[in-house]
Order: C-alpha cells, then structure tokens, then sequence
C-alpha cells in the first residue's frame, strides 16, 4: 500500500479533488446520487409550495413567478461543489428530477427533462471555471447558468407563421408552459430565473455546502477537508 | 478459487493521520494473523480500532483522504488485490444493502467480479446456507429482515465471494441478546464449514470469548498494547481493559456516576399526581408505499396501564419487533392509541393528552430519547443544545447555563462545550441526549434503549444522570434490554409481538403495467410531452385525455387468477392532486390574463392534465433496480453510476422515516412549526431538511465502505443478477403511447 496524499494549496484556491478528475471513487457516485435522491423529495416538497407563491405573484406580473425557481437548481450547485469532478453537478441533478417525479408532480415526466437542462447548465459553469474554482462565486455561476436551457424549453414554441410547415406547423397551436408571453416578458422570466439561480441556488447552495462540511458530514470530499486545514482538530 | 485461500494478515509499521487531525488514528501498528487465526480487537472509544479493520480490508483511503505509512498485506498482496478477498460487516444493520430482494444483494459481489449469471444462483444459495438463511426465498424483499438477519445477510454477502479473512465491525452492538446470538451462531457455523482468518472488534467481550482464540488491545493513541491468546489478556490486562470502558467477563457491572440530583429536578413541584398515565392501548401502524397504496398493521399493544409516578421506573422489556419503540412513541403523542383517550399527561392545568399539545407544552410535559442520539441534535454547539428547550421554555438565565457547564463537566464533556454535537462520537452523542432532554426539568422521561451500545464509562454516565433525574423526583420509562437497567425497574411491563396479519394465501394478480420493462414504463410517459404540446385546443385535449383514461384502464387492470391489488384507482386519483391543482391554478391565471377568454384557459389545463395523466399511471410501477438493470444493459450507460442510482432510490422510502423522527425530535424539544410564524415555519423546514440531508450523507459513505469491500470500486466489467428482457408487451406499451399523439393531430 502506497502513501497517498491529497495536495492542500495554501491561500485562497478551491481543493480540488483526487486526481484523475475522472476517476470517481464509489463515495463519490454514491453521494452524488443518495444527495440526488434527498434532493429530490426536497422538489417535491417545493412543488407544493411553489404553486400558491408563484400564482400570487403571478397576478402582479407572471414572469415574476421565475424567482421562485431557484431551490430546484440547489441539486446541481450543491453536487459540483461537494464532489468536484466533471459530471457530479449533472448526476446529482437528474436524479433528483427522476426521484422528484415519482410521487408525481404538476408536471409529469417533463420534469426529468428539466432536471436534463438544469443539470447540464450548472455542469458548464464548473466546465468553464476548469474544475478547479469552488469558491462563491463559482456557486453563484452554476446557479445562473443553470437557467437558460430550462429557460428555452419553457418559453420556447413556434412562431404562428410556420403554419403551413409540414411537421413543425402541428406544434404552432402548442407551445411549452409560457409559450404564450410576448418577447419582452420572456425575456424578464430570464432576468427572474437568473436572479433566483444566483441567490436561491447559489448563495445558498454554498452556504449549505459549508453547513454540511460543518456538521462534519463532507469528511470525505474537498470542501470537509478544506475546513479541516483551517482548523485541524 | 478454493486453492487460493490461505488468510495470512502482515501489518508493519502501519501509521494514518486523516487530514485535519493533528494527532495519528493507528501508530506503528505490527501485527501478523496466521490462516484461520481468530482475532478479538478490543480498545476505548476512539482508539481506531474500525480504523484498523478498513485498513485490512484495503479500504483506508476509500472514504477519508490522509497520510499513511507502512504496509498491509493478505496472502503477501495489497488487502483489495483480489475483489472480496477480505470481507467487511459493518455494525449498523442495513448500512450495507444494495438491494431490494436478497439473492440480488448476495449476488452484488458475484455481479461486481464478473461471474456468469448462470453461476450465480449457486453461489448465493451456498452463501445463505452458510449463515443459516437458506430457508429465506430470494425474492424476499431485505427491508423484511430483521436486525438480525440483516447482518446474517451482510455475512453471506462476503461470503459470496469466498474471502479468506472475514472482518467483523462490533456486528452485534445494536442487537437485542437473542439476535446477537443469532449472529454469532452464524459465525460460528461459518467456520466450521471453512476456515477462515477472523477479526472481530467488540467492546462487550464474554460472548466472543469461546469463539475466538487470540486478544489484541488498542489503546486510546492508537497503539497495540496488548496481544496474546485470549485467555491470558484478559487475566494479565483486566485491569486496563475495565479503565478502557471494556466490558470484560466475568466484571460486575459498573458503579453508576454520582451526580447531584439538584442539577437535574422536574421543575414543577413534585405533587403524587403521575407525570403520565396510559390505559392498556393498541397501536396500529400505517405505511405509505411509493406507489401511493397504504398498509396497515397492529404494531404494538401495552397489556395492563402503565403510571410513571414521581421516582419511578417502568421498563418496557421484549425481543426486537416487539413494539417497544412503537409503545414510546405512542406515550408521546407522537402516534395514535386506540382508545383514543389512552395517554394523559400532566400539565399545569391538568390531564392532557400528549397529542394535543403545542411544542413549548409538550416539552414542558415530557422528554423523549430516541436510540439513535445523533438524530435528536438540533443546536450548532453543544452547550447550546443543552440550553434549547430550556430558552423554549423560558427557564433559561445565568443561573441554567451555569447548571449546564457543572452538568457538563460531570459527564465528561465539559471541554466540548462549543465544539458541533454532530462531530462527538455516538457514545458522547449519547449523554449529550439524555442530558439535553433533561436539562429543562421535564416531569418524565421516554428513554429508547438507552444502555445500548455503551462501553461501560458511557453506561455509568447514563445510568448515573437518570438516577439523578429520579432522585429529584422525575419520572422514567424505558424501553430496555439491559438486565441491569431491568433490575434497578420498579415495574416491568412484557411487551409482546402482536401476531400480525399474514398476507393473504395464494397467487397475486399483479397489473398488466407491473409487467412491463421500466424503460418502456418511462417512454410510456415521456410521451405524453407531445401529446400535450400538440394539442391546438381543449376539444382536441379532451379526445387525447379520454384515449389516454382508456388506456390506462388496460394498462391497470389485472387479468389472471388469484388475488388482486387494490388501490389502484386512488393511488392514480392521488399522485394527480398535484398535477389537477396545477391545472387548474394555470388555467385560472390564463383566464385572468386573457382577458376571461375561458377558451384559452381550459385549452391550457387541459393541456397540463395530458402530459401529467400517464406519469401518474405509469411511474408508480418503475422498481428501482429493474430500472437499473435496463439503465446498464438495454442502454449501455456506466455501471457504477447505475447501481449508484438505483441503491439511492431504493433508499428513498426511508428518508421519509428519517423526517418523522427529526421532526418529532424537535417537537419534543420545544422546536415545532406553527402556522402563525412562518419564518419558524421555514425554519423549521430548513432545518429538516438539513438533517435529512446529513443523514443522506453518512448513509452514502456507510453504503461505500461496504460495496467497496465486495470489489464495487474495481468492477469494471460487471454481470448482472437478472437479464433486462423486453418483451411483446413492452413494444406495444409504447405504441399505445404514440395512440394520444396521433389522436393530438388528427382530431382536430
């Protein structure tokens, strides 16, 4: 058996984890998908709740109603920052989605595709940062980004001009959840999205990844062992 | 393979500092095992000893990064050289299952190893027999298990996978004496069919005694202190073993910790009036499944009433699955009795019942100690965790923080005052929860086994502070299996197990869609997305939505003989609730917005009732590992984070398990919701779901550690348990979801 250690650069840079970036550890797979999991019942729950908040703001001005879907992107942020491998924030994401729309919920099995979308957004935003920054501003990035694929798959439907287009012209009557809002209020749902993503997912998935590295229970992963060099017990 | 075993241990020099710990876990550790060796490992809480058994099992850095020198080897190779050649069980039953039903949990090792299927069933059959479980069919579902043969199950695990050293991590620590009997049993019949190296870490010592043959002792440094034949340790080291907490055989039982009963008094002035009183109850148990259907069973009865007057102790005895803990609950108000009226509690304004409550009342009316310590915690620090209930309360002050720190001081845990409680070990988690309860000077105490799993400086301590408590004048109710706590009882009430009803006899029907492949279940429901989108208005949705009530009707119904499945129809009526309020909050809003256009809006709702309509009839039947051995072998993603997958949704039935008893915790404590505030309402929320969540987490790193040592970490190439067929019937399951689509464009 050979020494192994984990390097613990000094100052201000993110611990990575062990390398190779992609040699998943079973802890890692299995934290990200029972995270997934617990995730997922904490969406159901926020579905519930969800529906009289947006709706009351949604009297106001409906693309309001974005800001309230912040804590379904905590999943993604929550995952890249307590495993920090390529992959951890999309996993964790999806089986959340997947748990999440087993007891059923208002919004059947596009929920799992949400989940998809959410998952790969926060994904790219660790990608961008190299894997290597897990700081709060990399949480709040993955918690913007999380938003704008979700963004076009429930805004996004087909201009009523394409009606004569064979195939694409069936979908024109359709359209996804908020199909039917002008550009200008699309576009404020995006401003909604993101501002939830940035606090809601973010700012408190970070905090939470601290909480969680302070009730000892992140031994196991970077953001445990960074605050354990802090303070060496 | 057989020529293979051998079971040779040689530990040199092995020294591990995890990171942020200053001081070494294991120190210059030397240790040889001869083949078929049976090992005792002993030491105080904190020595390292599970430390030790990871590090024979190969799995030291599996779960924890650090520093670490010296060698290990089994048979002269790395401990993980050869998947399973050293097999682990660990001391919390179930922490190690991977599976739903038993043959595919003995069988994750043969899977992760790459044997042919048609090996298999051989295998885990000799396995099973091998720990005395052969009489259990495979498809018996492991959440049936007792505690008991849960860890028989852990066993036959390893033994799958023919190990030549079998270690075991205190196996029968939460165990009541007939299923630690049980266990070991197990082991015993296990070498006698083959011998294998053996190491057992236990801190209760006699029962191991005659089953092994050599002792080594760690001391709390992490060093060997002690080695030699069993015998001989226990004899020439007695006395540093008892020092060590150890509970040697033959020793009396520890003298209780002397404590001033003043720290602890019931605040209320003793009267002669019983804290609690119960009427002779039953307690029925409801279970609700994943697939929305509930079961219901009697779960526990108490035969004569049972009266917690000032000073007294009433112990609640019986085997395991008995009712005990169900009997607690109960008495807290935290489940239902029939008779309704069967528990009453005094108050300040009288009898009441515990149901009734509000947390602040029913803090002030009783104190309850669940046996898992480490689930009660609800502060960041732990003299605030003593204080908590105590602010709710409002007995706190100058004076009570003071009471605190003596209180403290006098179990030993003074020096952690501000240190987080969910970092102590269990057996100061423990104290911590007893002394927490007790702090605010509640009338009576609901104590949950709360000896087990105590080395005996822990036992004294608890011991200690509730003769303390009934000295003052407090009350005590314990459900126990500790003969010393039983004859300190004034009363002692037999719980039996109430004869549950049996499954009736018979073939079961099972729906058509139970049958089906969880893949084509999925696409079923997937498929509904563009039946909803394409449907230009409501007259087209409601045509989709009738084909699709049509369908599901075939799709439920349960053709064959034999009985059938109920609760078929509500469970679908109930997954919709979310989707049909949905519904109708969108098509409200787009009324509102539209400008009254009533059109409009009920072609939106009717378009959210299509797409959710399939998943709520389809989903429900998706069993977790059907769907991860499609997941690998129909769709050829990676293994690993399949079984990953499906392990976590198997658990998810019992994180609900976990809320409820957070959620009483802080109940019980004085910390509850209530409507009127919502921000302790978010509070309160949040701070379930935390402790969700951290528990999620040990859950995770537990269940790593144990597939880790049945070689999940280098199965590269893995079999399955069970083929991935699809059948006729699942192709035409998804051509009757393309049904609702044509019917979105063509009836328009």
């Amino acid at each position: 058996m050979s020494t192994t250690t984990t390097q613990a650069p000094p100052g201000r840079r993110s611990i990575t984890a062990t390398r190779p970036l992609l040699g998943w550890r079973t802890v890692d797979i299995l934290t990200i998908t029972f995270l997934g999991a617990a995730f997922g019942i904490v969406f159901w729950g926020w579905a519930l709740a969800y529906e009289p908040l947006s709706k009351a703001v949604s009297v106001a001005y409906v693309p309001l109603s974005g800001l309230f879907t912040g804590p379904w992107l905590l999943a993604g942020v929550v995952g890249g920052l307590v495993v920090r491998r390529p992959g951890a924030a999309l996993l964790c994401e999806v089986v959340a989605a997947l748990v999440s729309m087993l007891p059923g919920t208002q919004w059947g099995a596009t929920t799992l595709m949400s989940g998809i979308l959410q998952g790969l957004g926060a994904e790219l935003a660790f990608a961008l940062l190299g894997y290597r920054s897990y700081r709060l501003p990399a949480a709040v990035l993955a918690g913007v980004l999380a938003v704008p694929l979700e963004w076009l798959f429930e805004t996004f439907s087909v201009p009523a001009s394409w009606t004569d287009v064979p195939l694409l012209g069936d979908l024109t009557g359709g359209g996804a959840w908020y199909g039917e809002l002008l550009l200008r209020d699309k576009l404020a749902y995006l401003g909604a999205l993101a501002v939830s993503g940035a606090v809601l997912a973010g700012l408190v998935g970070w905090l939470l990844t601290r909480a969680l590295a302070r009730a000892g229970a992140l031994s196991a992963f970077p953001p445990g062992q960074e605050l354990r060099e802090t303070g060496a017990v | 393979m057989t020529t293979a075993r051998l079971g040779l241990v040689e530990v040199e020099g092995l020294t591990w500092r995890p990171y942020g710990r200053r001081e070494p876990v294991l120190r210059d550790v030397h240790l040889t095992f001869r083949p078929g060796e049976r090992v005792l490992l002993a030491g105080p809480s904190g020595a390292g000893k599970s430390t030790l058994l990871r590090a024979l099992a190969g799995l030291l850095g599996s779960v924890e990064a650090g520093d670490l020198s010296g060698s290990v080897t089994l048979d002269g190779v790395a401990p993980g050289a050869r998947a399973g050649a050293s097999g682990l069980v660990l001391q919390e039953p179930g922490s190690g299952v991977v599976a739903a039903t038993v043959g595919r949990d003995v069988a994750f090792g043969l899977e992760n190893v790459g044997t042919p299927r048609a090996l298999m069933p051989e295998r885990v059959t000799a396995a099973l027999a091998a720990v005395g479980l052969d009489d259990l069919p495979l498809d018996t579902p492991t959440s049936a298990l007792s505690g008991g043969q849960t860890q028989r199950l852990a066993l036959a695990g390893t033994l799958a996978l023919d190990p030549s050293l079998v270690l075991l991590d205190e196996p029968t620590a939460m165990l009541d004496p007939g299923s630690a009997l049980e266990v070991r049993s197990a082991v015993a019949g296990m070498l006698e069919r083959e011998p294998r190296t053996l190491v057992v870490v236990e801190h209760v010592l006699g029962p191991w005694v005659d089953l092994v043959d050599r002792l080594v002792v760690l001391d709390a440094d992490g060093r060997v202190v002690a080695d030699g034949a069993v015998g001989e340790v226990l004899s020439a080291e007695r006395e540093r073993l008892l020092a060590m907490g150890i509970w040697v055989p033959g020793a009396p039982d520890p003298v209780a910790l002397p404590l001033d009963a003043g720290l602890v008094a019931p605040r209320r002035p003793v009267g002669d009036a019983p804290a609690l009183a119960a009427a002779p109850m039953e307690v029925t148990r409801t279970t609700r499944l994943l697939d929305g259907s509930t079961r219901t069973s009697l779960a526990a009865r108490l035969e004569e009433p049972l009266v917690a007057a000032p000073g007294s102790l009433s112990v609640l005895v019986g085997p395991s699955g008995s009712g005990k803990s169900t009997l607690l609950h109960a008495l807290a108000g935290f489940l239902d009795p029939e008779p309704g009226d069967a528990v009453r509690v005094t108050t300040g304004t009288g009898p009441s019942d515990p149901r009734d409550l509000a947390p602040g009342g029913l803090a002030r009316s009783l104190a309850w100690v669940p046996q898992w310590a480490g689930s009660t915690i609800v502060a960041g620090t732990v003299l605030d965790e003593v204080l908590v209930t105590s602010r709710v309360v409002g007995a706190d002050g100058p004076a009570a923080a003071d009471r605190a720190h003596r209180l403290l001081d006098a179990l030993g845990l003074g020096h952690l005052a501000g240190a987080d409680p969910r970092e102590l070990s269990g057996g100061e988690q423990r104290r911590l929860a007893v002394l927490a309860a007790l702090h605010h000077g509640p009338p009576v105490l609901l104590a949950d086994e709360p000896t087990i799993g105590q080395d005996r400086h822990t036992w004294a301590a608890v011991v200690g502070l509730v003769a303390a408590y009934r000295e003052a004048g407090g009350a005590v109710v314990a459900a126990t299996h500790d003969a010393a706590v039983v004859a300190r009882a004034g009363t002692v009430h037999e719980v039996r197990a109430p004869v549950r009803d049996r499954p009736a006899p018979g073939p079961r029907r099972t729906p058509l869609l139970a049958r089906c492949a969880p893949l084509a279940l999925l696409a079923g429901a997937l498929l509904a997305v563009p039946a909803g989108v394409l449907s230009p208005h409501w007259s087209t949705s409601l045509a989709v939505l009738a084909t699709q009530v049509v369908l599901a009707v075939v799709g439920l119904w349960a053709p064959g003989r034999g009985v059938g499945p109920t609760g078929r129809v509500r469970g679908v009526l109930l997954r919709l609730v979310p989707g049909a309020l949905a519904a109708l909050s969108v098509g409200w809003s787009t009324w509102w917005l539209a400008g009254r256009d009533a059109d409009t809006a009920l072609t939106v709702a009717l378009r959210v009732l299509v797409i959710v309509l399939p998943s709520a009839v389809l989903l429900p039947w998706l069993d977790p590992d059907r769907l991860g051995d499609h997941l690998a072998q129909r769709l050829g993603l990676p293994d690993r984070t399949v079984v990953a997958t499906a392990a976590a949704v198997h658990r998810v039935h019992t994180f609900g398990a976990v809320w409820t008893e957070i959620g009483r915790a802080r109940r019980v404590r004085g910390l509850g919701s209530s409507a009127r505030h919502p921000a302790a309402l978010v509070r309160h929320l949040g701070a379930l779901t935390f402790g969700l969540l951290v528990r999620t987490l040990r859950a995770a790193a537990e269940l790593a550690v144990a597939m880790d040592s049945r070689g999940f970490a280098t199965a590269r190439r893995r079999t399955w348990w069970s083929p991935a067929p699809w059948r006729g019937g699942d192709t035409l399951l998804v051509l009757l979801a393309v049904v609702p689509i044509a019917v979105s464009v063509l009836a328009r």
